[in-house]
C-alpha cells in the first residue's frame, strides 16, 4: 500500500475507528480533529508500517464483521483466527459462565431503603485495631466507606486520656480541613488544633490536625536539634489516606514520617483496599520497635450493587448475581451485555450519523 | 441515539428508582458544568420544603464563608437539587455542597474522577461514566483500587441499606475495566522514593555521613528492593546447584579458558573489532536486555526477544515484540525503561526467535501487565573500563587440544557459559538492588557540593544551614535566586509573583491580565537560571501569565476577588489554589528570619497583603 493509498483508507474510516486506532500510538488523540489525526498516524505508521495496515485492516474487517455475528459452525475461521495475535479489544477473557439464571431487575432493587436506626455498635475489626494499638502500631487496610474515622476518634480519645498529644494527617489541605471541623464537633474545640504551612491556630491542643508534609517538617527541625512542637509527650500519629505512599510525586513524604516518627510514639495507619497491605506492616515492624499489626476486612459494611444505565434510560443489572462476583468479571447480565454492544455498536462505526 | 445519558434523564431515573442521593463521576470540569447548565430551563423541580430545607443548610453555611453567598450556581441547586463539585470551585463552595450531601438534601452531585479521593461524602448511589481517567497530561485506564475507591462511595454507612454502583456509557468507555475493577483484588503498591535536596541536607544536618546509609535502609523502598533481590538470591541458588557439574577441570576456569581457545580457533581475533562509542547507560542496560524481559519504548512497551550485534557497525540490537503484535528490530538505546519483569519465552533458532505459541502467550501476558511496573534498578559505571590490550594469542599458548577433558569442555562449554552468563547477570541486578538507593542519594550529594551547600565531607555549608529551611518543589532553583539575590529590590508583588510562576505546574491556556515590565524582566532572569540548572532540577514552567494574576492580586489592595476572577478565565478554584500555593511557598521563605531578614521583611508583607477576603476564609 503507498501512503497516498493508505491516506485516502484512513480518510474513509470514522472517525471513532482512526480514535481506536490511535490508542496506544498518539498522545492526546482525543484532542485531534480528523485531518490532524490522519496527519499524526501516517507520520507514526513510517515507524513499523507493517504492524500499522494490520491492525487498520483487523479494525475495518471487525466493523464489517460486527453486524452479523458469524454463524456457529465456523469452528475452521475461529481457529485461524485465534493463532493470530489480536488486538486488545477484541480479547475478552475466555471463563465459563455461571449457569445460574440472572437476576431480575426487581430483585436487584430489593432491599433498598434506610435501616432502622440503632445504637451504633462498632464492627469486630474496629474493635480490634483499637485493641491493638495497645500493644504496636497498627496499619488498617479497609475498603472506602468502612468506618475508618471511628478507629481513628476512638484511638485519640483514648491518647487524650492518658495525656499524650495526637497528630492525625491527611494527604490534603481540604480533607484537614473537614476533620478539623469534624474533630472540633466530637472532642470540642479547645481541644483540636490545626497547623498548616503559614497559621497554626491553637496549637497547643492534644489534638493536632496537619498535612503529612507539615509533619515531615516538624520531624525534619526535631532532627536537626530545633524541637517545635511537643515531641517528646507525642503518643500517637494517624495517618490517613495513607495509600498515598505510592503516589509518584508525594510518597516519599509518607516514608520519611514513618522512618523519623519518634519511636515512643504509636503509628495508626488508615487505608483505602490495596493489595499489599502485609507489606507495609512487615516494613513497618521491621524498623520500629514494637511490631506492628494489620488489621484487614474486604466486605463492606453496605453491600455494594452494580448497575447498567442505558443512554435511553433503561435500567439493568451489571452482573448475574446481585452482589459484586469477585473473581468473574464475566459474569456479565445478559441485558447489560447486549445494551452495551448495541451501544458500541451504534456509537463506533456510526452509520446513522453519514 | 446520544452519546450518554442526559443529565435530566439520568436525574428522573434515579429519581424514579428511589436511587438518590448519588454522585455522578464524569470526565471533566467542563462536563460537570455543561450538566449543570441542562438543568437551567427544566421542570424538574423539588417540592418546596425540600427547595426550603436547602436554603437554610446554605444560609448557615454563608453565614460563615460570605464568599460563595452570590454564586451562579446557587438557583438550580435550589430548585432541582443538583449541584457541581470539581476543582474549579473555591474550597467554601465545596464545603456547602458536602454540608448540603450530608444534610441528605441534594439528589445529585456531578463531580469530577480526577478527585475521586478529594470527596469525603458518601451518596446511595455512584454513576460511573467513563475507564479512564487523566494523569499529567494523559489518559490512563482506571486501575482496580481505583475503580473501588470510586464505587466506595455508594452506600452511606447507617442510611442504605445496600450502596449501587451504576455504569452509564460515554464514548471511548472499555466496559472490561470497569467490570474487572468492581470483581479483582486492588493492586499492590509500590513505593516512589524521590531523593530531594532538601531531604539530603536535612539528613546530613542531623546524622554524619556514614549513617546515612543504614536511615536509607529503613525506607518502604528499600524494603521492597529487598523483597526483589531475595527473589534474585534462591535463582542464584538455583543456578549454583546447576552448575555443579561444571565445576573445576583440568584447569580451574575451564570456562573460560575454552572460550578463548574456542576464539582463536575460530581466529576471530584477525579481524579488528569495531569499537563504537557507546553510551554508558546504553552499555549498562544492553546487559539486562535479555529474551523476555519487558521493556518500554516511550510511550509503548514490548519484550525482548533476542539481543544481538548488528553486522557492520556492531551496535547493540533487540528485537522486541511490541504492544499490538508488531515485531520490530530496534536498537537498545531506543529502550527508555527496563522493567523488572521477565516473561517466560521458549527460545527458537529463527525468526521470530521464539514459538509462535510463545509469541501469542507473550502477548497475551504483555496485554494483562499492569501499567506502572518496577523499574530495574541498573547500576552505570562511572568512567569506562580501560579495554586491556589485546594479547595475541596463538593456538600454542592453550593446552586444550590434548588436554584429557577436551571432548567434557566441548560438550559442555555451551550450556555452561549460558548459566554462568545469567549468574553474573543476576549478581549484578543484586547488587544494584541492594546499593541503588545510596547511588541515588550520594548523587545529589555531588550535585549540593558543585554547588557548595555540602562541604566535600558532606558537611552543611553556611549556605546549606538555611537552604535546608526550603523544603518545597523546586528547592535547588529557589535556594539559588536567594544567593544570587534576584529579590533585592523586589517589592512584595514581585517576589509573590515570581513564587506562584515557580509553584503553578499547570499548562492549561487562557487569558490573563497584562505583566508589568519590572516582573517580565525579573522572570527573564530567572527563567535563565531555570534553565542553566536543568541538568540538576527539572525547570518549572514560570508562566508570566500566571505571575501577572497574583501580581495584581497583591499590587492592588483595592481588587475584589470577583474583580480578580473577571481579569482572567481560570477558574475560581485554580487562582485559589495558585495563591494558597504561593502562600506555602512565601511562608517557607520566612523561615530565614536569621540570615535573610530583608528578604523574610517582603515575604511577610507579600503574606500580609495576600491573605485578605476569600484567602482569609479557611485555615
Amino acid at each position: 500500500m503507498t501512503t497516498e493509498e493508505l491516506e485516502q483508507l484512513l480518510a474513509q474510516q470514522p472517525i471513532a475507528l482512526l480514535h481506536r486506532l490511535a490508542r496506544g500510538r498518539v498522545q492526546r488523540h482525543f484532542r485531534a480533529g480528523k485531518r490532524r489525526l490522519i496527519e499524526v498516524l501516517l507520520r507514526h505508521s513510517a515507524e513499523n508500517r507493517a504492524g500499522f495496515e494490520s491492525d487498520l485492516m483487523t479494525l475495518i474487517g471487525e466493523k464489517h464483521a460486527r453486524p452479523a455475528p458469524p454463524p456457529p459452525q465456523a469452528p475452521a475461521i475461529r481457529k485461524q483466527k485465534s493463532s493470530a495475535p489480536q488486538r486488545r479489544t477484541t480479547h475478552r477473557p475466555v471463563e465459563p459462565e455461571s449457569h445460574e439464571p440472572a437476576i431480575t431487575l426487581s430483585s436487584w432493587l430489593e432491599g433498598l431503603g434506610i435501616p432502622p436506626s440503632k445504637a451504633f455498635v462498632p464492627d469486630a475489626w474496629q474493635e480490634e485495631a483499637i485493641a491493638k494499638l495497645r500493644e504496636g502500631d497498627v496499619v488498617v487496610s479497609v475498603p472506602t466507606g468502612s468506618g475508618k474515622t471511628y478507629v481513628a476518634v476512638e484511638a485519640a480519645r483514648r491518647a487524650i486520656a492518658e495525656n499524650r498529644t495526637v497528630i492525625y494527617t491527611s494527604p490534603l489541605k481540604a480533607l484537614s480541613n473537614t476533620k478539623y471541623t469534624e474533630f472540633s464537633k466530637i472532642f470540642g474545640a479547645e481541644q483540636v488544633g490545626i497547623l498548616t504551612g503559614d497559621r497554626r491556630d491553637n496549637g497547643q491542643a492534644p489534638l493536632l490536625i496537619m498535612t503529612t508534609e507539615i509533619l515531615r517538617n516538624l520531624l525534619y527541625d526535631a532532627g536537626g536539634g530545633e524541637i517545635d512542637v511537643r515531641l517528646d509527650t507525642l503518643g500517637l500519629v494517624i495517618l490517613d489516606e495513607s495509600q498515598y505512599i505510592a503516589d509518584p510525586e508525594r510518597g516519599v513524604v509518607w516514608e520519611e514520617t514513618i522512618i523519623f516518627c519518634p519511636s515512643q510514639a504509636r503509628m495508626l495507619l488508615l487505608s483505602a483496599s490495596i493489595g499489599n497491605p502485609h507489606d507495609i506492616a512487615e516494613w513497618i515492624t521491621s524498623i520500629r520497635p514494637t511490631p506492628c499489626h494489620l488489621v484487614r476486612h474486604s466486605t463492606r459494611t453496605v453491600p455494594l450493587r452494580a448497575g447498567y444505565l442505558h443512554p435511553n434510560g433503561k435500567l439493568t443489572p451489571l452482573f448475574r448475581t446481585v452482589g459484586i462476583p469477585h473473581g468473574h468479571p464475566s459474569y456479565l447480565h445478559p441485558e447489560a451485555k447486549r445494551l452495551f454492544l448495541q451501544y458500541e455498536d451504534e456509537t463506533l462505526p456510526s452509520h446513522s450519523r453519514r | 441515539m446520544p452519546p450518554s445519558i442526559h443529565p435530566v434523564d439520568l436525574i428522573l431515573a434515579l429519581r424514579d428508582k428511589h436511587l438518590t442521593p448519588a454522585i455522578v463521576f464524569l470526565t471533566s470540569r467542563r462536563a460537570c458544568d455543561e450538566a449543570m447548565q441542562a438543568f437551567d430551563h427544566s421542570r424538574i423541580l423539588l417540592p418546596p420544603p425540600r427547595q426550603q430545607a436547602i436554603a437554610d443548610v446554605l444560609d448557615k453555611v454563608i453565614a460563615q464563608y460570605p464568599s460563595i453567598a452570590e454564586h451562579p450556581l446557587i438557583p438550580t441547586v435550589q430548585r432541582i437539587g443538583v449541584a457541581a463539585h470539581h476543582a474549579g470551585h473555591l474550597p467554601s463552595w465545596k464545603i456547602a455542597v458536602e454540608e448540603l450531601m450530608r444534610h441528605g438534601c441534594l439528589d445529585a452531585v456531578f463531580a469530577t474522577t480526577t478527585l475521586a479521593a478529594g470527596v469525603d461524602f458518601p451518596a446511595r448511589t455512584v454513576i460511573i461514566t467513563q475507564s479512564s481517567i487523566r494523569k499529567s497530561r494523559d489518559f490512563m485506564d482506571l486501575t482496580i483500587g481505583e475503580v473501588q475507591q470510586i464505587a466506595g462511595r455508594a452506600g452511606r454507612r447507617g442510611k442504605d441499606l445496600v450502596g449501587f454502583a451504576i455504569v452509564t456509557p460515554s464514548p471511548y468507555i472499555d466496559l472490561n475495566v470497569l467490570t474487572k475493577g468492581f470483581t479483582g483484588h486492588p493492586e499492590a503498591i509500590n513505593s516512589q522514593f524521590l531523593i530531594s535536596y532538601p531531604m539530603v541536607l536535612n539528613l546530613l544536618k542531623a546524622h554524619p555521613l556514614d549513617q546515612i546509609q543504614p536511615i536509607l535502609a529503613k525506607s518502604f523502598a528499600q524494603f521492597q528492593l529487598n523483597q526483589r533481590a531475595e527473589v534474585l538470591e534462591r535463582k542464584l541458588d538455583d543456578l549454583r546447584d546447576q552448575m555443579e557439574p561444571f565445576g573445576p577441570r583440568v584447569c580451574t576456569d575451564w570456562i573460560t579458558e575454552w572460550q578463548t581457545f574456542d576464539q582463536v580457533r575460530r581466529q576471530k581475533s584477525h579481524r579488528a573489532p569495531v569499537r563504537k562509542h557507546e553510551p554508558p547507560e546504553v552499555a549498562a542496560r544492553f546487559h539486562f536486555l535479555t529474551p523476555g524481559r519487558v521493556v518500554g519504548f516511550g510511550r509503548s512497551r514490548g519484550v525482548v526477544l533476542r539481543q544481538y550485534r548488528s553486522k557492520g557497525q556492531k551496535s547493540p540490537m533487540i528485537t522486541a515484540l511490541r504492544l499490538g503484535g508488531g515485531i520490530t528490530e530496534s536498537p537498545a538505546s531506543t529502550v527508555t525503561e527496563v522493567s523488572d519483569r521477565v516473561l517466560d519465552c521458549v527460545d527458537a533458532p529463527v525468526y521470530p526467535w521464539c514459538t509462535p505459541e510463545s509469541v501469542e502467550e507473550l502477548l497475551h501476558h504483555l496485554e494483562e501487565l499492569p501499567g506502572r511496573l518496577p523499574e530495574l534498578p541498573i547500576l552505570i559505571p562511572k568512567d569506562d573500563e580501560p579495554i586491556p590490550d589485546a594479547i595475541v594469542q596463538t593456538l600454542g599458548d592453550f593446552a586444550c587440544p590434548t588436554c584429557p577433558s577436551r571432548s567434557a569442555c566441548q560438550r559442555d562449554y555451551p550450556l555452561a557459559a549460558k548459566l554462568r552468563q545469567e549468574q553474573h547477570r543476576h549478581v549484578k541486578s543484586i547488587q544494584a538492588l541492594r546499593t541503588s538507593l545510596w547511588h541515588r542519594f550520594q548523587e545529589k550529594i555531588d550535585v549540593l557540593q558543585q554547588f557548595g551547600y555540602l562541604t566535600p565531607t558532606a558537611h552543611l555549608t553556611e549556605d546549606g544551614e538555611w537552604a535546608r529551611l526550603i523544603r518545597i518543589d523546586h528547592s535547588l532553583l529557589i535556594t539559588e535566586l536567594l544567593r544570587a539575590d534576584a529579590f533585592s529590590g523586589a517589592d512584595p508583588a514581585m517576589l509573590a509573583a515570581v513564587m506562584s510562576s515557580i509553584a503553578h505546574d499547570d499548562d492549561r491556556p487562557g487569558a490573563f491580565p497584562r505583566v508589568s515590565s519590572g516582573l517580565a524582566s525579573l522572570l527573564g532572569q530567572v527563567r535563565k537560571l531555570a534553565a542553566s540548572l536543568s541538568p540538576h532540577e527539572d525547570p518549572p514552567l514560570l508562566r508570566a501569565d500566571i505571575a501577572a494574576v497574583t501580581e495584581r492580586w497583591i499590587g492592588d489592595p483595592g481588587l475584589t476577588w470577583i474583580g480578580l476572577c473577571k481579569s482572567t478565565t481560570m477558574a475560581e478554584g485554580d487562582i485559589y489554589r495558585l495563591l494558597a500555593r504561593t502562600l506555602e511557598f512565601l511562608s517557607q521563605l520566612h523561615t530565614l528570619k536569621a540570615t535573610h531578614p530583608g528578604l523574610t521583611d517582603t515575604a511577610s508583607r507579600a503574606i500580609a497583603a495576600l491573605r485578605r477576603g476569600v484567602l482569609e476564609e479557611l485555615p
